[in-house]
């Protein structure tokens, strides 16, 4: 089953105008939890372009828009400063050529996406099975410790976390794919969105 | 660092009103540093009074009612928004004098200061904008 888009916060924009959207989401956004996600009910047709950047210009992530007739759901996930600049701690990494050529290859691979349901719902690798990292802990058991298991996530950060997470817990096989969905070039799929 | 936007509004109709404060509001919403030099009839978009029912363009009259339709919010509504958000304004004291006005005509939490006060903060501007 398809998770549905969730969001931690509904913000109402309807039938305001340009620049409200935007401050609004911004003064939100401000209230928001890193790593939390925040839906944007919009009207303002030009709010589509802005989103995209504001979000490009903040450093928050854009994961995109549902339109429902005139209605734009816009989503957005609050970055922690930390997330670009953390370091790296688990050694084993995989870029993304070899991810797949893994993929189109005979072995059993699992591809664990580590990012919230609503950065999944807009964008994913075919196959990529979801636990966000807030539920790896409680749903370790539905993975085999020894499988080969490779993590991904946006940009790697989350998913050097997870990683880690899963070698404390005894698993062998854990690769984390270099830089996550950033600049992923292959195949890709979504829920029904624009 | 951030993105800094330097605005000089000269003109004191409601669209130089919109053009102004809708680019700041936006701005500082998006993390820039902004500051707005209001200089001549520029200095109505600040005026305690002036700022609440500045005219149309001749001519354009009309529009009043594209801007309650479009739920535009007002010129006052906007300001305060700036403000909130750490827009910086500045009133031109040369201006003031030939007009005759003291800072208690103009709205809360203005500065006032010279052509050099706003090049020194407008001298590595990302964005400089005229209206």
């Amino acid at each position: 089953m398809l998770p549905e888009i969730r969001a931690n916060v509904t913000l109402d924009c309807k039938g305001l105008a340009c620049p409200m959207p935007i401050v609004r989401t911004k003064k939100a956004i401000d209230q928001l939890k890193a790593g939390h996600v925040i839906e944007v009910q919009a009207t303002d047709k030009g709010s589509l372009a802005d989103m995209q950047g504001w979000a490009k210009n903040t450093g928050h992530h854009y994961l995109g828009t549902v339109e429902e007739g005139n209605l734009l759901k816009h989503y957005i996930r609050k970055s922690k400063l930390s997330e670009t600049k953390e370091e790296k701690q688990h050694p084993y990494t995989i870029c993304h050529e070899e991810l797949a050529t893994k993929m189109t290859g005979e072995g059993k691979i699992t591809l664990i996406d580590v990012r919230e349901p609503a950065e999944y719902a807009f964008n994913r690798i075919k196959g990529a099975i979801s636990i966000p990292l807030g539920e790896l802990e409680d749903r370790i058991k539905e993975l085999n410790p020894d499988d080969e298991i490779f993590v991904i996530c946006r940009t790697g950060s989350r998913s050097d976390l997870a990683c880690q997470l899963l070698t404390e817990k005894g698993f062998k096989k854990v690769k984390n794919v270099e830089t996550g969905m950033t600049g992923w070039t292959g195949p890709t799929e979504q829920d029904n969105s624009k | 660092m951030s993105t800094k936007v330097a605005i000089i509004a000269s003109n004191g109709g409601l669209f130089d009103a919109y053009k102004v404060f809708n680019i700041a509001t936006a701005s500082a919403a998006t993390d820039a540093e902004v500051a707005i030099f209001f200089t001549f009839e520029g200095l109505n978009l600040i005026h305690k009074q002036a700022h609440h029912s500045l005219p149309l363009p001749a001519g354009a009259e009309h529009f009043a009612e594209g801007f309650k339709k479009a739920n535009i919010p007002s010129i006052p509504q906007l300001v305060e928004m700036a403000q909130e958000l750490g827009v910086k304004i500045i009133a031109c004291q040369m201006t003031m004098d030939v007009m005759n006005l003291k800072k208690e005509d103009f709205i809360d939490g203005i500065e006032v200061g010279g052509a050099v006060t706003f090049l020194d903060f407008a001298k590595d501007a990302n964005v400089s904008l005229t209206f």
